[in-house]
């Protein structure tokens, strides 16, 4: 079936711009099944494969592993909003927009260490954090580090989807997931970015995450 | 799918019962029953109609002309996601050797009246729409396509959001769901959209809010 003719021959794809058309064709030309599962250029944000990408080195890694990398990401997300409403930088809808994602980022703490456990292992240490100079010196500067950390997380939630192994934990992955989508969509929205980057989200391995985190963990 | 792919994984996941109970977080994937989808063509054909109707939704709602400046550009970007998102599981269906389902026939009744009964089924629609794929994901056996399926999911759960926030939603309840997202059953969500479903010598009544 043409996807030009649907509903009733009316077209449905009609783009609002050449940025849309442009994301439009991108996406539908990566259709990444059955063939490679690799992106026709490099660092496509919307890439589903894993190969060139880093992914080879996290193919190894086990549930716990997986887990207690999520951990820590969280651990880092959830000081960091917690300092953040401390430095009292937000008021009205701005902070009835935050305020709940410190709320979130402890659960998502508290869920993935309990999980951990159940499942036998040992959570990790949270990491001693330590936050840029000038992070929580205005709204600004703190919005902008919130959007950096929530895109970070949903491409780490995304990098481990074909990695975990079992279905319980990529259902609760994706139920964090999922809400981190919605924070780095809001925090787009409310500072002017773009709160839909891709029509698919975009992924990276755990090495690039966690070289983007490392300037907020404390040596 | 190949052998290539399973390779990429570890072993498949079909394998490993599903409806492990791990504490809270299992909430999504045993939402969906074996009599629900037979294979993985017949998630993404559950996911594609789904999709015809948000891509057509926000065809017919941004020529509508209720909105202005950033807040119609937000819905023309997520209009253009979710037509992308139609040749995206179109194509994906195609590849792995199955029919996509044909767009139906709908009628949004009176979801164009007003900005505030367009941006409010909006909202429905994307918030079914995240618990669709998260309730359907668990009966997914290839791991790339769920990676894609999880990549709309995430997708529409920003559009859910902003849409909320557009509408001016309290934060909790309104622009997120809570700390984690909730699946949604197939019979919740057919139920959901049945009212944009028509055959064509039908036309539902308009809906309202």
């Amino acid at each position: 079936m043409g996807i030009n003719k649907i509903f009733g021959g009316r077209p449905v794809l009609e783009f609002a711009d050449e940025h849309s058309r442009r994301s439009f064709l991108r996406n539908a030309a990566l259709i990444g099944v059955g063939v490679t599962y690799v992106a026709t250029r490099p660092g496509d944000p919307v890439a589903f494969g894993n190969a060139d990408r880093g992914f080879k080195n996290d193919a190894a890694k086990s549930d716990l592993d997986i887990l207690n990398y999520a951990l820590t990401l969280e651990y880092l997300e959830a000081a960091f909003y917690t300092a953040g409403l401390k430095a009292k930088l937000l008021k009205g809808r701005d902070l009835e927009l935050i305020d709940p994602i410190q709320q979130h980022e402890t659960d998502h703490v508290a869920t993935v260490r309990k999980t951990i456990t159940d499942l036998g292992g040992k959570p990790v240490a949270q990491p001693k954090v330590k936050f840029p100079a000038g992070t929580f010196t205005s709204r600004a500067a703190f919005l902008k580090t919130a959007g950096t950390f929530e895109e970070l997380g949903v491409k780490a939630y995304h990098g481990q989807v074909t990695l975990v192994k079992d279905p319980a934990l990529l259902a609760a992955a994706a139920s964090i997931a999922g809400v981190e989508s919605r924070h780095a969509a809001i925090i787009a929205q409310i500072t002017g970015g773009n709160p839909f980057p891709a029509p698919i989200e975009a992924n990276l391995p755990m090495g690039a995450v966690l070289k983007a985190a490392m300037p907020f963990i404390a040596k | 799918m190949t052998d290539t792919t399973a390779d990429l994984i570890h072993g498949n996941a079909s394998a490993v019962p599903a409806g492990v109970a791990i504490g809270a977080l299992n909430n999504g994937f045993h939402l969906a029953s074996a009599k629900d989808f037979n294979s993985d063509i017949e998630v993404l054909n559950y996911a594609l109609t789904l999709e015809y109707l948000e891509a057509e939704f926000y065809r017919q709602g941004n020529k509508a002309n209720l909105v202005t400046g950033k807040e119609k550009q937000y819905l023309m970007q997520i209009g253009a996601d979710e037509a992308s998102h139609v040749a995206t599981l179109t194509a994906t269906i195609q590849k792995l050797g199955g029919t996509p389902v044909g767009a139906p026939a709908v009628d949004y009744g009176g979801a164009f009246d007003s900005r505030k009964s367009y941006l409010t089924t909006a909202h429905i629609f994307e918030n079914k729409g995240v618990g669709a794929y998260l309730g359907a994901a668990g009966f997914i056996k290839n791991k790339m396509i769920l990676q894609a399926a999880a990549g709309i999911f995430g997708v529409e759960a920003r559009h859910a959001a902003v849409v909320g926030n557009l509408l001016g939603l309290k934060a909790e309840g309104g622009v997120y769901m809570g700390s984690f997202e909730k699946g949604a059953s197939k019979s919740n969500v057919l139920a959901a959209v049945a009212p944009f479903l028509v055959n064509p010598d039908k036309v539902v009544a308009a809906i309202t809010y």
